[in-house]
């Protein structure tokens, strides 16, 4: 027979567990975990999920409980400190006290939470984004997208009632040159918890359909400073900057810049300058164009003068040119008629001066040389009577003397002196001719003619 | 991205005239062709500066398109 054994009632047992536990674990720790869920009900209370995780999986996990005054107190704290309310899927410290409920059961009662730990914990994300960012070669990918000359078609993530959105509307839409931008809004949450996931979602829309756009902005404004931890998360910021299309952001806060700041192509403070951005960029292309169409007519003016100036220069110069050139060959024609006719002058009168000259030395030498025949005549003539004279009597000496001879040769004169002239048939004769023995000679002597016959022919010897 | 490149090229295309009219490049024959283009390259950069073509419904239309 078995001993009846003790039963205790649910609640004893509860209690006694309460009642160990409260003994066991009966001053506060600080605690350190990941908060999954907030888990905040309609009376303001928290029940958080708490759990630890090791290389991705849970290995502990324990509810949690704050209650609503600690939790305002907390958030407050926060706020003021890490410039973000109480976030879930973040690391905390948090004073603890192990509860024990009758009915909720076991639960860490939080009492507080340590904003700078938290802070701590959120610049550690910032700074692991940057790294990760800078291992993949991400943070300025944006910054090297080529910016639009005329950004004119943007796609806005902004929140439907923002502040900033319509701060930056009224700028890009009431601006006074007539810039017209064409935008079309993409709503997303931009602040806190579901920030991340809703500008990632709206990026994902705007990058299938990025040829009808030049830009993204982001823009938030009017929500204070809280809740901007979302802008250093890795998704987010990868996601803005291997963006195809450039991103400007202007979410209008006055802490550190924001990872996601850092890497989109350009932070502006407020939405409002953002939208000053966009018009300058719009004068950018606007003012050279306008000064252009100066530049050209004023060129184009200024060719047309310079070219006007050129040609008329030219036809002066032309005139100039040929009259001068006209009225040189002038003068140079009338240089050489002059001088052709002074030289012609020169000329004759040279070769009249050379005619007289040879006239008067032809003259002189005619004069001299009748003069000189003159002279010679003269001479001539006063010679000739005494030469006449002597030659006359020369002649008449010769003559005589001629007259002597010939008169001592006329044969009478030899026959006179007893010579005799033997002829034989009428002709004289001497040498071995002559007549033979029985011929006629016929011998004249100074008074008579005898005629003999030969009877002997004989050689004279002497 | 057709039209961004039309822009971009007409704005270009107008300060290389501006830059050869001013340098006196451009003789006086080519000088009302290039004046002439210039004013159309104007007068489209000053449409562009306010006018837009993009029509929402149509960028709705691809958002919801499963193919787009």
């Amino acid at each position: 027979m078995s001993e009846q054994p003790q039963v205790f009632t649910l609640r004893q047992v509860v209690s006694s567990i309460r009642k160990t536990i409260e003994e066991r674990y009966n001053r506060e720790y600080w605690v350190k975990a990941e908060m999954h869920k907030l888990g905040q009900t309609r009376s303001g209370h928290c029940y958080p999920e708490l759990v630890q995780k090791e290389d991705g999986k849970i290995v502990a996990e324990m509810r949690g409980t704050i209650w609503k005054h600690s939790f305002d107190r907390i958030n407050a704290q926060f706020i003021k400190v890490v410039k973000e309310p109480l976030k879930e899927d973040s690391t905390l410290l948090m004073k603890v006290k192990v509860s024990f409920h009758e009915i909720y059961g076991i639960s860490l009662q939080i009492s507080d939470i340590d904003p700078n730990y938290a802070l701590g914990e959120l610049q550690k994300e910032r700074a692991e984004t940057l790294k990760q960012l800078q291992k993949e070669n991400l943070l300025d990918a944006n910054q090297k997208v080529d910016f639009p000359l005329l950004p004119k078609r943007v796609a806005i993530i902004s929140a439907d009632s923002s502040k900033g959105l319509s701060d930056f509307m009224k700028v890009i839409e009431q601006n006074d040159w007539n810039y017209s931008f064409f935008t079309m809004l993409f709503p997303a949450t931009l602040q806190g918890d579901q920030a991340e996931h809703t500008i990632i979602a709206q990026l994902n829309r705007i990058n299938r359909v990025k040829d009808h756009f030049d830009i993204v902005v982001i823009v938030r404004g009017g929500g204070g400073e809280v809740g901007m931890s979302c802008y250093n998360n890795y998704n987010l910021c990868k996601a803005i900057a291997s963006f195809p299309l450039p991103i400007l952001t202007g979410i209008g806060h006055s802490t550190n810049l924001t990872v996601a700041e850092m890497v989109s192509y350009r932070n502006a403070i407020t939405p409002t300058e953002l939208g000053d951005f966009l018009i300058q960029a719009f004068h950018n292309y606007s003012v050279p164009v306008k000064e252009a169409a100066k530049s050209i007519r004023l060129f184009t003016k200024s060719i047309v003068e310079l070219n006007r100036s050129k040609f008329l220069q030219a036809s002066l110069s032309f005139k100039h040119e040929t009259r001068q050139y006209i009225s040189k060959n002038h003068h140079l024609l009338i240089r050489h008629v002059r001088n052709l006719k002074t030289g012609l002058i020169y000329a004759l009168q040279e070769r009249k001066e050379r005619i007289g000259r040879i006239e008067q030395q032809s003259s002189s030498s005619c004069k001299y040389l009748f003069q000189q025949e003159h002279r010679k005549i003269q001479n001539s003539l006063q010679a000739l009577p005494i030469h006449g004279k002597s030659v006359i009597r020369n002649t008449q000496n010769e003559l005589e003397k001629i007259e002597h001879s010939v008169r001592l040769m006329n044969p009478i004169n030899v026959l006179k002196r007893g010579y005799s002239i033997t002829s034989f048939q009428g002709k004289t004769f001497s040498g071995g001719t002559g007549p033979g023995v029985g011929d006629e000679i016929i011998t004249r002597t100074e008074k008579l003619v005898l005629t003999s016959t030969i009877t002997q022919k004989e050689n004279n010897n002497e | 991205m057709s039209e961004e490149l039309k822009y971009t090229d007409a704005f270009e295309e107008l300060q290389q005239i501006v830059a050869d009219i001013e340098d006196g490049e451009i003789s006086v024959d080519e000088l009302s062709i290039r004046v002439k283009r210039a004013a159309e390259l104007i007068k489209f950069c000053k449409l562009k500066l306010s006018s837009t073509e993009e029509d929402v419904n149509e960028i709705l239309k691809e958002l919801e398109d499963p193919e787009g």
